[in-house]
């Protein structure tokens, strides 16, 4: 096995224990923040996804670099019935 | 799980905490995002006027981005813009700041740590240090160094690239009135800091000066926009390669099975070689370095799997925030018993005997 330093680390000082422990909290609170957040522009969000597909039908969609394409009718996807289809944070 | 999805943050909205680990005090900090495992993180650090620091080491490879004001390290003074790579062990030499700094400060293996030193570690990479001034140094080149590429209008500056996992940090920009239609994601973990100006995804709203994302690998984001234009930091802990789509409600797992669909259809005789049927996969190499997964030898590079980031990023569950952790578990749960019911991926395996499936379970 190659060494690195990395594994020669020292043990975690207790002050670097206790800021894991305090910003692991902070974390949970501020995912939380973010999700409440991001729930409530749903409906502005649901606007937003009506336009973009408004959008890739007129003006095309970016395949890659400035190239466009159209997206015709039949090619249009359809939002699922499932309950997390409308989720944006994981 | 590594880092949790943190996207939108805005920092700007919070104010500084005290540092009290050592080789730190003097200085404050705001968490950009934190990996709950193993204490790697990205920190807003402000030095405060007089911050002095003895030359030192620490245990992790770290990134430093001077935002603001001016950093003394030895005789060299960095100034906005001025990254610098140090590998884990490379002794720093002493730092100041007089007048104060802000600084981005990344953490890419463990916690923040410092050792008083003026001799690198015996095992300390240093042949991997950068340090330049990004604003004033380096040229700006256009966006499409990766194919598929981003709409013309974004620039790029290479910070750095890492050769084993094809990891980057860079400085980009969007021109005012950016647009990209299009909904894109990863195999890779991406982050960014706004150093200044907005841009706009479909997903998650404006992200202004001071705005922050942790978004790990497999999530939609985009369309795109800039109003206004932006700069910012970016960064990725492995590959990237644009997965475009136009679908706005696919989940990180049918994502994932698009991109192995990629592979099938692009690299067809690794796709077999790897997936071989009877119970008989390949590769079977080094298997007991990483646990499940095995790591395929690589002649060229026999010993990758030992590498830090390798192994963290091989040794990432690849789960997403815990289903039961969310605020609204019972629309989690009625997701989860619907998925299990049509059959839909949904973010876990089933391999392990972990959990239940009753019910009153999930």
């Amino acid at each position: 096995m190659t060494k690195h330093v990395q594994d020669e680390k020292p043990p975690m000082t207790k002050e670097a224990k206790a800021w894991m422990e305090e910003e692991t909290a902070a974390q949970e609170v501020r995912y939380k923040a973010i999700v409440d957040e991001l729930d409530g522009i749903a409906d502005e969000r649901a606007t937003w996804i009506e336009e973009f597909l408004h959008n890739i039908q007129t003006r095309g969609f970016h395949v890659t670099g400035d190239t466009k394409r159209k997206i015709p009718d039949e090619e249009m996807p359809e939002k699922p019935a499932r309950p997390d289809a409308t989720r944006v944070i994981w | 799980m590594a880092r949790p999805h943190i996207e939108p943050f805005v920092e700007l909205n919070e104010g500084y905490k005290k540092f009290k680990i050592p080789g730190f005090v003097g200085a404050d900090y705001k968490t950009l995002s934190l990996d709950v495992d193993n204490g790697a993180c990205s920190l807003k650090v402000r030095m405060r006027d007089g911050f002095k620091r003895p030359p030192g080491l620490c245990y992790s490879d770290l990134e430093i981005f001077v935002l603001t004001g001016e950093l003394n390290v030895g005789e060299e003074i960095c100034r906005e813009g001025h990254y610098i790579f140090l590998p884990a062990g490379m002794a720093l030499e002493a730092m100041s700041a007089p007048k104060g700094c802000e600084l981005i400060m990344m953490y890419n293996d463990s916690e923040p740590s410092f050792e008083e030193s003026d001799a690198n570690h015996k095992l300390a990479l240093k042949e991997g240090f950068v340090s330049v001034n990004s604003y004033e140094d380096m040229p700006w080149a256009g966006g499409s160094i990766v194919s598929p590429s981003v709409a013309t209008g974004v620039f790029l500056k290479l910070l750095r690239f890492d050769p084993l996992t094809e990891a980057m940090t860079f400085l980009y920009t969007m021109s005012p009135e950016f647009i990209q239609d299009n909904i894109s994601y990863h195999d890779c973990a991406e982050e960014s800091y706004h150093i200044w100006g907005e841009s706009w995804m479909m997903q998650f709203g404006d992200l202004p000066t001071g705005g922050y994302f942790w978004r790990p690998s497999y999530i939609n984001h985009g369309a795109f926009r800039s109003k206004l234009g932006c700069i910012a930091l970016g960064r990725t802990d492995s590959k990237l390669h644009n997965y475009f789509h136009f679908n706005p409600w696919s989940n990180p797992d049918e994502n994932k099975s698009r991109a192995a669909a990629f592979l099938y259809r692009q690299r067809p005789q690794l796709y077999k070689w790897v997936h071989m049927q009877g119970g008989h996969n390949h590769p079977h190499g080094q298997a007991e370095h990483v646990g499940a997964a095995p790591a395929p030898d690589d002649f060229e590079n026999p010993e990758y799997v030992d590498h830090p980031q390798t192994k963290m990023l091989a040794d990432q569950t690849c789960t997403f925030h815990e289903m039961d952790h969310l605020h609204d578990k019972d629309a989690i749960a009625a997701a989860h018993k619907f998925a299990h019911e049509n059959g839909i991926a949904h973010g876990h395996d089933h391999s392990g005997a972990d959990h239940t499936h009753d019910d009153d379970e999930y």
